[in-house]
């Protein structure tokens, strides 16, 4: 076997150019393979990841409705609690969304814009991460506490201690409803905000001052954290049994109905390029073995007549292919990273992405998928030229040589 | 008649099917190589000398007719078994060397050896000993490309009685050489007889036949004198 593997490295080194350029090809492949298998789940992965970084497991709406746009759960308290109190869960928390224009203090000059009002209880563990001041927790005084993105925060010149003038814009037929008044306690990200949201939050019950009617007509979402023993699959389940009018939803069927819809284009254009681009791999390396072998003839069909067996001299074009794919598919890894990182920014940059989102990411079985491709790519593309190996006519070739 | 003939040819004939019309290099031809003879083909090109050669080195198969190799008939052994045994009872020498171009002369020499199995250390031992019977010892880590035809020529016969062949096929192995180099080969095979190994040369060559004990004139794929 090592000599088979010797004899294949010198042949391969042998012919440098031919060698690289079989490389090259491969990198090239390679990397871009790499990057559709990267695309492939990418936005899956990190979907999953978003919703869990928030730390909750279930979700439980009114309908099947997208969130925020279909009826409201009523009666949230009640619900809340019930849901509360099933051994499978560890805590609610009832969240709704309303929106609402910013009261500009310096008059004019501000264009006046408007903010998505994420409300929950403050005693939960938050959804956003706070990267300055204190949560809502801690309370505000006078003025009800906010806390605000980087986006507003940035754009208002407002840091905790700051005061925030909100107007709801929720107001039934679009009619004006009083300016409430927010104390700043934080600046937060938020998982789901792209790079122009304007997002704050406040209590829940502060939702009463900024629209009319506030919590009597639900909430739009409550987020349920299943208890760890039990799984979000079991506290789904008791959940629907005990509220069977309701959508009870897992980050799991979440993240499984979104690949199966929205992210699924993503997949069929990796698919479909990963493909083209590992035939184009394949034709190449066929071309380049089968010259090589072509040129080697005569030297081949010496070996067998001294003695050489056919399953040798066949194993040893396997191993050239299998060595020049190697090599370039150890080399596309890196580039492949490099590349799916720009290509990330690329497609980042669309509007409405959410800053956290990325489109290539990395997992092990990514590797693994790789490595199996491109193994069977070697093979595949080394069986051309092997099946010349296997089926030459030791006699008629020397002679060819000789005369020719 | 105590022992087998290294190598024996019965009726045979070699018909290689063409798009005009089929071409009979080899008719009817039985032949019987003795352990430690030598002997010599000659005959006008395309006369059919290489292809009774293919076929007695079992690279090639008769169209019709038996080959039989120390009694084992070689038409009912499989491609691995024929490589086999051209591996360990016979070796090959070209008009065009067919060395390895990447491997130097030692690794040529090794390589069959490698192949069969032999123990490291005995490799080291035969390979030197070889190089130093074709006289090229301080030539061992030169590549083929170094060196010059003759001892090519000479690296490719060390390469051939690599695993103790009985009989040595030659195909004019001084086709290429000049007329002083082809003198050194012409000994070498010279000496391997006096050792005790059947040689077969074809061959141009007055100088080479010359030396054989045997010579088999062939015209139009038949031996037409010297056969027995
Ligand atoms: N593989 C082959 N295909 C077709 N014809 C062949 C082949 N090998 C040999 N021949 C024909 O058989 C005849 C004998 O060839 P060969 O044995 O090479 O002659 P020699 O070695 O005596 O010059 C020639 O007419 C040649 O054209
Ligand atoms: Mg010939």
């Amino acid at each position: 076997m090592l000599r088979v593997l010797r004899l294949a490295w010198l042949t391969s080194v042998r012919q440098p150019g031919r060698t690289s350029i079989g490389v090259l090809g491969v990198v090239a492949v390679g990397a871009l393979l790499f990057d559709m298998l990267l695309l492939s789940r990418g936005l899956v992965l990190s979907f999953r990841d978003l919703l869990d970084r928030a730390g909750f497991d279930v979700r439980v709406l009114a309908t099947d409705a997208a969130p925020f746009t279909g009826p409201r759960i009523v009666e949230a308290d009640a619900v809340a609690a019930a849901i509360a109190a099933l051994p499978q869960v560890e805590a609610v928390v009832p969240v709704s969304i309303r929106e609402a224009d910013i009261v500009s203090e310096t008059a004019a000059s501000q264009p006046p814009g408007r903010v998505q009002f994420i409300a929950a209880d403050p005693q939960a563990r938050p959804m956003w991460t706070l990267v300055d001041g204190r949560d809502l927790s801690a309370g505000a005084g006078a003025n009800p506490p906010l806390v605000v993105n980087r986006t507003v925060a940035d754009r208002l010149s407002l840091s905790p201690g700051s005061t925030l003038t909100l107007r709801g814009a929720c107001g039934p037929d679009g009619s004006v409803l009083p300016p409430v008044a927010f104390a700043i306690v934080g600046v937060a990200g938020f998982p789901f905000d792209d790079a122009a949201a304007q997002t704050v939050a406040g209590r829940l019950s502060d939702i009463g001052r900024l629209c009319e009617g506030g919590m009597e007509l639900g909430v739009d979402m409550l987020l349920v954290r299943s208890n760890q023993r039990e799984g979000a699959g079991r506290a789904a389940a008791a959940i629907q049994a005990l509220l069977p009018p309701l959508h009870v939803v897992t980050n799991e069927e979440l993240v499984e109905r979104f690949s199966r819809v929205q992210f699924s284009y993503f997949r069929q254009i990796s698919f479909v390029l990963a493909t083209v681009t590992l035939f184009f791999g394949f034709l190449l390396i066929t071309v380049l073995l089968t010259a090589s072998v072509n040129q080697r003839l005569g030297e081949i069909a010496a070996l067998r007549a001294v003695g050489l067996s056919r399953t040798r001299v066949v194993a040893g074009v396997l191993c050239e292919s299998v060595m020049m794919v190697g090599a370039g598919a150890i080399l596309a890894v890196p580039v492949g990273l490099v590349l799916s990182v720009w290509l990330d920014d690329i497609l980042r940059a669309l509007p409405g992405i959410p800053s956290d989102v990325h489109f290539f990411v990395f997992e092990g079985r990514t590797l693994v998928a790789y490595t199996w491709l491109l193994g069977a790519a070697s093979v595949g593309a080394a069986l051309y030229p092997m099946r010349i190996v296997a089926t030459l006519p030791i006699a008629a070739t020397l002679r060819r040589e000789v005369v020719g | 008649m105590t022992q087998p003939p290294i190598v024996e040819a019965r009726h045979v004939s070699r018909v290689f099917p063409m798009a005009a019309a089929p071409v009979t290099a080899l008719s009817d031809v039985s032949i019987r190589i003795e352990a430690g003879e030598y002997v010599a083909v000659v005959g006008p090109s395309g006369c059919g000398k290489s292809t009774l050669l293919h076929i007695l080195g079992c690279v090639d198969v008769p169209t019709s007719g038996d080959v039989l190799v120390q009694d084992r008939n070689v038409g009912s052994l499989s491609d691995a078994e024929r490589s086999r045994l051209r591996l360990r009872e016979i070796g090959f020498v070209f008009q065009r060397f067919f060395l390895l171009p990447m491997l130097t002369a030692w690794e040529n020499v090794e390589l069959p050896q490698a192949e069969a199995g032999v123990a490291r250390l005995d490799r080291r031992r035969r390979t030197a000993e070889l190089l130093e019977y074709v006289g090229l010892a301080s030539r061992a880590a030169h590549r083929p490309s170094e060196l010059s035809g003759g001892e090519m020529q000479r690296v490719a016969i060390a390469r051939a009685l690599a695993n103790r062949p009985r009989l040595l096929l030659a195909d004019e192995p001084t086709g290429e050489l000049d007329q002083r180099t082809g003198g050194h080969i012409i000994t070498l095979l010279d000496r391997l007889h006096e050792d005790g190994t059947a040689v077969v040369v074809v061959t141009h060559d007055v100088a080479v036949a010359a030396c054989a004990h045997r010579l088999l004139t062939m015209r139009d794929g038949q031996i037409v004198e010297g056969s027995s």
